[in-house]
């Protein structure tokens, strides 16, 4: 090091250290920066964001992760998140609505089907019921539920986990019946038709969980959300709002230092006292809001090892560890319009048989199902004249890529982007393949590389009912093992997903302002 | 059990008793799940590990055989440094460059060098760098008096997107190069040839002298014994020949026709800039669609003066750059017709940069205040860095007084 990069390290002590630029980070950061706290926000890429990014090949931006944004809502009538980037944090970004919820397309020559599906709890209601007569009563009366919940999580905030069992049982009965079950469980409780179950369990690979394994309350909060706000993505692509995240916190006097990972979050006695980074930089500190997993932090980050708890050790291990993506970024030189692709959001699988799906994505084979979008056709301005962006998203369970040798990589993961695109072109009827002028390839080990996330996973833990939201919000604070350590992101308390690690961070800021209020008033 | 709240439940899937009792129970089935569980840390994360040997952020290497190929260019073999983390080299896709960090005189610069060998070398601890000595580079002339054998240098992962992609180029593969722009071609056709690659590629190899071809020998000999693979045509700009088979002139639209399918191949393209200028405005007469043309990003741009827009008068004008860089604040001169990334390398900042084209947005840095000018044919910057104001410095260049901020270098 010369003595200039000496003199670039940074030695100080701060109110909050952030660890992490993705959507929780960011959040966190935002809200800290507002209140006028001292924060630093230390990001091991270049950029922010996290896995909500962009990158540019030839001439085209590539959106990296985003599907279809939930939670945010038109302007008159705002989603959580549309209120915290306007409202609270003053973000300058531009939505755009996704006009349709989703086309299903299902490939087995038995189970043949190929719907389109509307925003709007009446319109979908309607629309299954068009589809598959008889359906209306058992589809009502699940999104009723899921309105009772929703509500209920309102009130989950207010008594932050600690809810009143009469309360619950007086206004929120049927969250409470459902709380403990499966979709599946609660679908088939209602007698909901076959056909209609595959329809509306069409998001499912957005939790990445069979249906019989995802809690009943996430999905259904999940579906719910889409209907009643709709999707949206960014004019710009992701990186618009993680960039105006980072405008607005240095115009709120935060910090933020990028090729910086930090290293160790040092802790005594059970309490943080400050963190080191690749760069050399020693920051004392009481309080971290981290971004990462709670595996990677305690197996890895918290220095020294001795200082991490046996039962946090367990919490890790209990806990399922969720899926890894793969995904196949395209620039076509044809428009959506002349490849036939009138809808942005497809999913496409062999089957609705979701066990069998997931099964697929647990061998290094052709996956058995995919979600892709085509981003001109809600955004037409986001590629030249005359061409499209489509990319192709599929999932792995993380360990079938370990043995994977780098001789061996480039076949492999080439192999299957073309599968997928092959199903792409046999689902759709578009011919993708001929038109390809820019191809990308993000692989679990892309996942890896960008953001070092343990094992490549994309999805934080599995929302299964044991460890779902509900029972997680509830030992909220019994789970804290370390004093001065908040989590937030896709590992923390609403799983993974845009809207949630956004609401998670924004959490997470809180509870820490809570911290810091009380060490000022024992001052 | 009040019946009023019998009537408000919509749904049943055991029993109300059963279905409430379960709701009580999941705190402590959770609470026992985490306690019935394995207190082992996790040691292992193949995926990361793979992640890190596919694209280390450093790799540490030592020169372990210098080759003389033309009166001004030497093919370096690098091994790994056996006093370093590095124990083997990073796979690569051939086409690819590492950005190596060498220090001149003090000062840390970064510089893009194509891969001439075979991934297939890589496997086996070999990385060649063939490198020309220019007239006007002050680190050719470094490395040229400085690196022997044994000599230690720092460089990247493989990086870049100049190469075969089979999901989209087709199997006969043109490669146009000028220069020293042939060396990824190298790596190109030995992968090609070790099975690594399944295409054929023809090269139009443009040089200015006879004797400042690289390969020539090695070239004619994979000719030779690869007919159906691999075939070179040189195009010499100089008025005495003696090779036999060359051309004589430039690589024009007529050439390229004469040697290759045009309707039916990939274009590879890798020179210096006024090859670019060249060459792609005799393919405009082809007018083949963007895809079947890749071009590599050509590094430093030269002329600056002479691109669209940029304000002449402002011509070799200084300004002063406000850098803050990490805890550090240093305000530094900087020329109009030279990248902000060479002021701050310079001044010793030690920026982070790796293409040094403006494509792959490593030295991304926010511009607080000024204004700077960008070549509209190494922009790629992100649309949303364009609305707040990030930008790359490498392909940027001062045309007032700035105030930015670079992050350090990784």
């Amino acid at each position: 090091m010369n003595t200039q990069e000496k003199e670039q390290v940074i030695s100080d002590t701060y109110d909050v250290v952030v660890i992490g630029a993705g959507n929780g980070g960011l959040a966190a950061a935002t809200q800290l920066a507002l209140t006028g706290k001292k924060i630093i926000l230390f990001e091991q890429h270049n950029l922010p964001g996290g896995f909500a990014s962009s990158f540019v090949r030839g001439r085209f931006e590539f959106e990296t992760s985003l599907h279809e944004f939930a939670s945010i809502g038109p302007p008159s009538n705002k989603g959580r998140v549309r209120k915290l980037f306007e409202d609270r944090f003053g973000l300058d970004v531009e939505f755009i609505a996704v006009p349709e919820a989703y086309r299903l397309i299902l490939t087995d020559p038995t189970e043949k089907l190929d719907v389109t599906m509307p925003f709007g709890v009446e319109n979908f209601i309607e629309a299954i019921e068009k589809l598959v007569p008889g359906s209306r009563d058992s589809v009502t009366k699940l999104f009723d539920i899921a309105k009772e919940i929703r509500d209920s999580f309102g009130y989950f905030n207010a008594t932050k986990g600690n809810p009143d069992q009469g309360v619950l049982m007086k206004e929120y009965p049927n969250f409470l019946k459902t709380a403990a079950y499966s979709t599946k469980e609660v679908e088939d409780a209602l007698n909901m038709p076959e056909d209609a179950c595959k329809i509306l369990n069409a998001y499912w690979s957005y939790l990445g969980l069979p249906i019989d394994r995802v809690n009943f309350t996430i999905f259904a909060s999940m579906v719910l959300v889409y209907m009643e706000y709709g999707a949206y993505i960014l004019k710009k692509r992701s990186h618009e709002y993680t960039t105006a995240f980072d405008v607005k916190i240095r115009e709120l006097g935060g910090n933020i230092e990028y090729n910086t990972r930090v290293e160790k979050i040092l802790v005594e006695n059970g309490k943080v006292v400050g963190v080191e980074t690749s760069r050399g930089d020693k920051i004392k500190t009481n309080h971290v809001i981290c971004n990462a997993s709670p595996t990677l932090t305690y197996n890895k980050l918290i220095y020294p090892k001795s200082e991490v708890p046996e039962i946090a050790y367990k919490e890790v291990n209990a806990r399922i560890h969720g899926l890894t993506g793969f995904c196949v970024y395209l620039g076509l030189d044809a428009t959506a319009e002349e490849l036939g692709l009138k809808e942005y959001s497809y999913f496409i699988m062999k089957n609705m048989n979701t066990e069998e799906i997931y099964d697929s994505w647990s061998k290094l084979q052709s996956p058995g199902g995919q979600a892709s979008v085509v981003l001109n056709v809600p955004n037409p301005e986001c590629s030249p004249p005359g061409t499209c962006i489509i990319y192709i998203t599929t999932l792995f369970r993380p360990e079938v890529w370990k043995e994977i040798k780098p001789e061996q990589y480039v076949g492999i993961k080439n192999k299957i982007a073309e599968e997928l695109i092959i199903q792409f072109e046999q689902a759709t009827g578009a011919p993708i393949r001929e038109h390809i002028e820019e191809i990308e390839v993000a692989t679990p080990v892309t996942y890896a590389r960008f953001t070092r996330t343990y094992n490549g996973i994309i999805y934080g833990y599995e929302p299964e009912s044991w460890d779902s939201i509900v029972p997680r919000l509830m030992m909220m604070g019994q789970d804290k093992y370390i004093k001065g350590l908040e989590f937030a992101g896709g590992f923390g308390r609403r799983a993974h997903g845009y809207g949630s690690t956004i609401s998670d961070g924004y959490t997470s800021a809180l509870l820490t302002l809570q911290e810091l209020f009380k060490e000022g008033e024992g001052k | 059990m009040s019946k009023k709240n019998d009537e408000r439940f919509i749904i049943t899937i055991k029993s109300n008793t059963k279905d409430l009792f379960a709701f009580t129970k999941l705190v402590p089935q959770r609470k026992k799940r985490i306690e019935n569980a394995s207190v082992e840390p996790i040691t292992s994360d193949p995926i990361n590990d793979i992640a890190r040997k596919l694209h280390p952020e450093r790799q540490y290497l030592k020169i372990h055989e210098i080759k003389e190929e033309t009166k001004s260019t030497r093919t370096f073999k690098l091994v790994p440094d056996p006093d370093s983390m590095t124990k083997e080299l990073a796979y690569f896709r051939p086409g690819q460059y590492l950005s190596l960090k060498v220090k001149v005189n003090g000062v840390e610069i970064t510089r893009p060098y194509s891969l001439a060998s075979s991934p297939k070398d890589a496997l086996h601890g070999l990385y060649e760098l063939t490198i020309r000595r220019e007239e006007e580079g002050f680190l050719t002339h470094y490395i040229w008096d400085h690196w022997k054998v044994g000599t230690k240098v720092k460089s990247s992962g493989p990086e870049g997107f100049f190469y075969y992609e089979p999901l989209r180029d087709l199997k006969n593969i043109v490669g146009i190069a000028g220069g020293s722009g042939i060396t990824p071609f190298r790596s190109i056709a030995k992968a090609i040839i070790e099975g690594f690659i399944d295409a054929k590629l023809t090269l139009l190899y443009g040089s200015s002298e006879e004797d400042d071809i690289i390969y020539y020998k090695e070239f004619k000999e994979l000719e030779r014994n690869y007919p159906d693979k691999f075939k070179v045509v040189y195009i010499l700009s100089c008025d005495e020949i003696t090779l036999e088979g060359c051309e004589h002139g430039f690589i024009t639209a007529n050439i390229i026709e004469k040697y290759c399918d045009v309707k039916n191949s990939s274009f590879f393209i890798c020179g210096p800039q006024v090859m670019y200028d060249f060459v792609e405005k005799e393919m405009e007469k082809f007018k083949l669609p963007h895809k079947r043309i890749r071009r590599e990003a050509f590094g430093e741009i030269k002329d600056v003066i002479n691109l669209p827009e940029f304000p002449k008068d402002l011509a070799e004008k200084s300004f002063k750059v406000k850098v803050h860089v990490g805890n550090l604040m240093k305000e530094i001169p900087a020329l109009s017709t030279e990248s902000i990334l060479i002021a701050m390398e310079r001044a010793n900042l030690a920026p982070p940069s790796k293409c040094r084209s403006g494509e792959c947005g490593f030295c991304r840095s926010l511009l607080i205040s000024g204004n700077i000018y960008v070549s509209p044919f190494s922009d790629w910057r992100r649309a949303a860095d364009k609305k707040f104001n990030y930008f790359h410095p490498c392909a940027s260049y001062p045309i007032t007084n700035l105030e930015i901020k670079v992050p350090r270098h990784l």
